[in-house]
């Protein structure tokens, strides 16, 4: 009986289980530092060809709906924008339940609650990047699983968006909501030229993404002209 | 397969045998238990120094503090506080498959308060496959492993792991409380060969040890306790003969004795009429038989209304003496409970970290065999539970 020994010299590091979720406190602000550094936002942990499930680096923090992310896959940058994000138990027999506490309470008197939830999104890939331009063909392997997630700075989001495919891409795929994730997007792209170029540039870009559109939905007027009155409806980014 | 309907007679008349038993000489039981634990409240050191020298064939307390009919409140939990728990699982061997390998699954959970820190949650299996492990020998016999061998390998490992575990969380600098499921008291040393309860008592004092040396205090919880104990201590109290009770020379051999009016009440339901929530009872002294191999850590215990029901809560002899500690103890198992919902949230917790589920024991066992088979060894299950896993008609 061997095992029995108590010897009082452990570390808590030493009660660290194999996936390794827990760190203590010194060491999980240093490795979230470098996390930060990284500027990862999430870690793939369901993918197919066109589109995959991240984990977000910390709960509550999904990019936004509609941004543009980028996953460093076996060598090969995939190019996707955010359709859903949720929160959950990771535990698939339990529920959370009502606390009547705010999150603040619940942080001092139930930590354990905030280990048990994640915060999951799903990605659209429009295509991968080649020699730093856009591709708009699916990529021809899957993101592999614990791929990395980061968010598109601002000249990759231009680039992305350059092409008026994506409104396309968006348009034909199946099973997302389609036209939120459509204004999401092309929002994110003028902001990231308003800023970037200036109002004018943003203004003319809008103008051409606005001429594309009427040519993909010249089937379906009204959809077209509830898109336009939405779009109009935002004045000045 | 389970015959159901004809369980479902037997289940019948069970109950109903045990309504007409219970109803009102239950109740009536009950109330006889209150006026007599309400008799002893002041004078709870004369029945204990009757219960020194009783000898009764049911297990009798010591009182080591009284009043016995009032319920103490419980002092705040402090502002910062670490709250550490341990809980185990296995998979027993079994020789029906492919190999008589045995598993333990320890469940670590440290839960800080007051303080931005990130509890841990975490498991950590350990497989025993090795001669000594499946053929023990003990006693000058060498026995194969069975599973009361390993449940009392399991409850074992638990205490010192948690030992470990609060020690170098008090050593982090969190000021702790170690929280284990169930009694303190290892009932299955009793009829063990020499040698195996020496080991395994070194173990155990060594736990208790080093808790008492870092001043972390250690409680056993448990929830719905069904002893008797104080109840029994009331019955020696009723009891008529001079001095002490002799259960042996009992002069209403064969016909209903004075302390009969109370027997039947367990603790738990009594402290029921007497706790208001959050409240714990008197502090008793355990006397089980096993105890004597202790040494210093004696086990004491008190019950506690923790919101639901009155659980039982058991610490060593250094927790019953310390009066801080004793307060910490009763602070934090009332505060647990409160956030786990009647249970204390740390222990729930370790019990879903070591938890081993049916299909985890399966994709054991799946595994297992896989590895058998890639390495060229004999991968064979038995007849019998190949026989279970296609059944064909």
């Amino acid at each position: 009986m061997t095992e029995g020994e108590v010897t009082g010299t452990r570390s808590l590091e030493s009660f660290v289980d194999g996936d390794g979720r827990f760190v203590p406190h010194s060491r999980a602000q240093e490795i979230d530092a470098n996390a930060a550094a990284t500027g990862r936002v999430g870690e793939v942990v369901e993918s197919s060809t066109t589109t995959l499930i991240a984990e977000a680096r910390r709960l509550h923090h999904a990019p936004d709906f509609g941004a543009f992310v980028r996953v460093e896959s076996d060598g090969r940058d995939l190019i996707g924008v955010v359709h859903n994000a949720s929160t959950q138990s990771s535990e698939p027999n339990r529920r959370p339940m009502a606390y009547g506490k705010t999150e603040a309470e619940l942080r001092a008197e139930q930590p354990q609650i905030f280990e048990l939830l994640r915060t999951q999104f799903e990605v659209f890939v429009l295509g991968y990047l080649h020699d730093d331009s856009m591709v708009h063909l699916f990529p021809p392997q899957p993101a592999r699983i614990h791929s990395f997630v980061f968010p598109c700075p601002v000249e990759q989001v231009l680039a992305v968006t350059e092409d008026p495919q994506f409104l396309r891409s968006l348009l034909e795929a199946t099973g997302l909501p389609t036209d939120e994730l459509l204004l999401a997007t092309l929002r994110h792209a003028l902001k990231g030229r308003a800023d970037e170029a200036g109002e004018t540039k943003a203004g003319q870009y809008l103008v051409r993404m606005g001429a594309e559109l009427s040519r993909l939905l010249r089937d379906d007027y009204d959809r077209l002209s509830s898109l336009v009155r939405r779009i109009t409806s935002w004045g000045q980014v | 397969m389970l015959d159901l309907s004809a369980v479902r007679c037997q289940i019948d008349s069970m109950v109903a045998d045990q309504a007409e038993v219970g109803n009102v000489t239950y109740e009536e039981r009950v109330e006889a238990a209150l006026a007599q634990l309400k008799r002893w409240n002041e004078d709870w050191a004369t029945l204990d120094e009757r219960l020194a020298q009783s000898h009764t064939p049911w297990q009798t307390p010591r009182i080591f503090q009284g009043p016995l009919a009032q319920g103490i409140a419980p002092p705040a939990r402090p502002e910062r506080l670490s709250v550490a728990a341990t809980d185990g699982s296995q998979i027993f061997p079994d020789r029906h498959e492919v190999s008589p390998c045995f598993l333990l699954n320890i469940g670590y959970v440290l839960l800080h308060y007051g303080t931005d820190d990130r509890p841990l949650l975490s498991s950590r299996p350990t497989l025993y496959w090795r001669d000594e492990d499946l053929f023990p020998q003990w006693g000058g016999r060498r026995t194969a492993v069975n599973r009361e061998l390993v449940g009392f390998r399991r409850s074992l490992l638990e205490l010192t792991e948690l030992a470990e575990l609060a020690a170098a969380s008090q050593a982090a600098g969190h000021p702790t409380v170690a929280l284990t499921d169930g009694t303190l008291v290892f009932w299955g040393l009793d009829a063990r060969p020499p040698d195996f309860r020496a080991a395994s008592l070194a173990a155990l004092c060594s736990a208790f040890d080093l808790l008492q040396s870092r001043g972390v205090p250690i409680a056993g919880y448990i929830s719905r306790p069904g002893s008797p104990e104080l109840v029994n201590a009331l019955r020696v109290g009723l009891c008529p003969m001079d001095e002490a009770a002799e259960c042996e020379r009992c002069p209403w051999l064969g016909q209903v004795p004075p302390c009969a009016p109370v027997e039947g009440v367990s603790d738990a339901v009594l402290f029921r009429r007497v706790l208001n929530p959050g409240e714990r009872s008197a502090v008793f002294e355990n006397r089980s038989r096993v105890l004597q191999d202790y040494g210093a850590h004696q086990v004491f215990f008190f019950y506690v209304h923790a919101g639901d029901e009155v659980g039982r809560v058991e610490i060593p002899r250094y927790v019953a003496q310390d009066k801080d500690l004793l307060e910490l103890v009763h602070g934090t198992i009332v505060d647990q409970a409160a956030k786990g919902r009647g249970y204390p949230v740390s222990l729930a917790e370790a019990h879903e970290r070591a938890v081993v589920r049916g299909t985890d024991r399966e994709g054991f066992y799946r595994h297992l065999e896989e590895v058998f088979v890639r390495h060229d060894i004999d991968a064979r299950v038995s007849r019998k539970s190949l026989r279970k896993r296609t059944v064909g008609v």
